[in-house]
């Protein structure tokens, strides 16, 4: 199909649960898809303020249960946002944007075909 | 095609560089349970108050970090909960960190009331550390209270010889300042047992009830500004009432309490000392030793005793201006690599190696030599 030229598979649908991200390195590249629910969104892997991988973002503290929390950052369905591992830096999904410092990082289209997640980079 | 496409996992979350490196972090927090920490207390008067509804330290700070994140409480344990020695190897695996430091973070003990209660809590807390740390083989700073210097001296005199035990552990703070005399016996005992002591910053503790601490209504004021203030006075205090010139070894370690101030300081106190010098010799310590003056300029101590841990580092991105900070800042000499784990001002080592401002040279005095210097590890 036409508009999904240029476009390449990163994963099957399934393999990325909800509101959890997984990274890949495209060509080079490193990004990362997250599961919304919805959608799935595609940004640059390396939050602009330390270069913490952000598909990352989620994954379970040491000792989840003994914190307020459980997890190390993450991905918040509703505002489309996945905020980062190490400082919780909260990014737009859609925009790629920080709203408190205004940075931007990459962002990726990303679609899903027959089962299949790709992405355009 | 499809195979240029690669699935990231494993586990590294620092350059690949640094895992080439060697890498000592001074400033590792580990968070004991509260019951498993009060199993420790000795004695049970302490430990029957201790265990009343309020909990060990029920002060709280004035404010918190809490208010600044969207995630509320979550700031203090950002990346978990280290309660053991494995937790802290998993902890410290993707960072790259060989050597953490761990102290016990109970870093709103020096804030509570009772010395006798705090005491229980101290002695509960480096027992702990022995049982759970150094008998695991991983290097400690023992918890130095600041608020009892006898008591100090006997715990250091009780620990300091366990070989994983390789600085103390304290705070600056809002109370005495470290140059009193009163802290001369702990001097003492930290360079008799060639201990560096380690002063880190704790919670909105400071400055409480006072008109400017009142007025303080954000994180970045407390964290950000206070707490460097505070550093900064606790080194000048401790430079100009001459606890250098009597313990030309001890070794003083700041954390957190910012380290861009270094060049401030070092022009600053030798322009005013030079130009007023007179009232050296009726501080204290000169008073007893007879001398007029300090032995040394003043940038010459903070240059030779006194540390700064990195984090939160603050680098200029601009490399050049970096640069430039860190060869006013002696970073070469001065700065130890610090994480601050679990918090969510936590440091990997990460600016090292994406800066263009580090040369291989500082770069490894920063993440280990320095550190290696002043600790015997
Ligand atoms: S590295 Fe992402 S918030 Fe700091």
């Amino acid at each position: 199909m036409a508009h999904t030229e240029n476009f390449r598979k990163v994963a099957e649908v399934g393999d990325i649960p909800l509101g959890e991200g997984e990274g890949f390195d495209v060509g080079g590249i490193e990004i990362a898809v997250f599961n919304t629910g919805d959608e799935y969104y595609a940004i640059s892997n390396r939050c602009s303020h330390q270069h913490a991988p952000l598909c990352k973002a989620g994954e379970r503290k040491i000792n989840a249960e003994d914190t307020w929390t459980d997890e190390r950052g993450g991905v918040d369905t509703e505002a489309c946002t996945v905020s980062c591992p190490w400082h919780l830096w909260e990014w737009d999904l859609e925009t790629g944007e920080h709203e408190a410092s205004g940075q931007r990082i990459g962002t990726f289209d990303c679609t899903v075909e027959d089962g299949d997640i790709l992405v355009r980079i | 095609m499809e195979s240029s496409i690669k699935r990231i996992r494993g586990v590294a979350e620092a350059p690949e560089q640094a895992f080439d490196d060697e890498i000592v972090d001074l400033d590792f927090h580990v968070n004991p349970l509260e019951d498993e920490l009060l199993a420790y207390v000795e004695d049970d008067r302490a430990l029957d108050k201790l265990t009343t509804e309020f909990g060990a330290t029920p002060v709280m700070g004035k404010w918190d970090a809490a208010y600044g994140i969207k995630e509320g409480q979550e700031g203090l344990f950002t990346q978990g909960r280290a309660k053991y020695a494995e937790d802290v190897r998993e902890a410290c695996a993707p960072l790259a960190i060989d050597e953490p430091i761990v102290n016990p973070g109970i870093n709103n003990l020096n804030l509570q009331h009772h010395p006798v209660l705090k005491n229980a809590v101290c002695q509960a807390a480096n027992d702990y550390m022995l049982d759970h740390f150094v008998d695991e083989g991983v290097y400690t700073a023992m918890m130095v209270p600041k608020w009892d210097p006898d008591y100090a001296v006997s715990e250091i005199d009780r620990l300091a010889d366990e070989d994983g035990i390789v600085a103390g552990y304290s705070w600056f703070d809002p109370k005495v300042p470290w140059g009193n005399e009163q802290f001369d016996p702990v001097f003492e005992a930290l360079v008799k047992h060639d201990l560096p002591l380690l002063l880190h910053g704790s919670l909105a503790y400071w400055p409480q009830h006072s008109y400017i601490g009142d007025d303080m209504l954000t994180w970045t004021e407390v964290l950000g500004f206070d707490w460097p203030i505070h550093a900064m006075v606790t080194v000048v205090n401790m430079i100009m009432r001459g606890v250098f010139d009597k313990y030309p070894d001890l070794s003083v370690v700041i954390q957190e309490g910012g380290h861009w101030w270094v060049p401030f300081l070092r022009y600053r106190m030798d322009e005013f000392y030079e130009m007023h010098p007179e009232d050296i010799q009726i501080t204290p310590r000169k008073m007893e030793s007879g001398e007029r003056y300090l032995g040394r300029l003043p940038s010459e101590y903070l240059r030779d005793n006194v540390y700064f841990c990195t984090q939160p580092f603050a680098l200029p991105r601009n490399a050049g201006e970096a640069e430039n900070l860190l060869d006013l800042s002696l970073a070469d000499e001065m700065f130890l690599y610090s994480s601050d784990w679990p918090h969510q001002t936590l440091d990997p080592p990460t600016w090292f190696y994406t800066s263009r401002a580090f040369d291989e040279e500082t770069r490894k005095r920063i993440l280990s030599e320095n550190a290696k210097e002043i600790l015997t590890i």
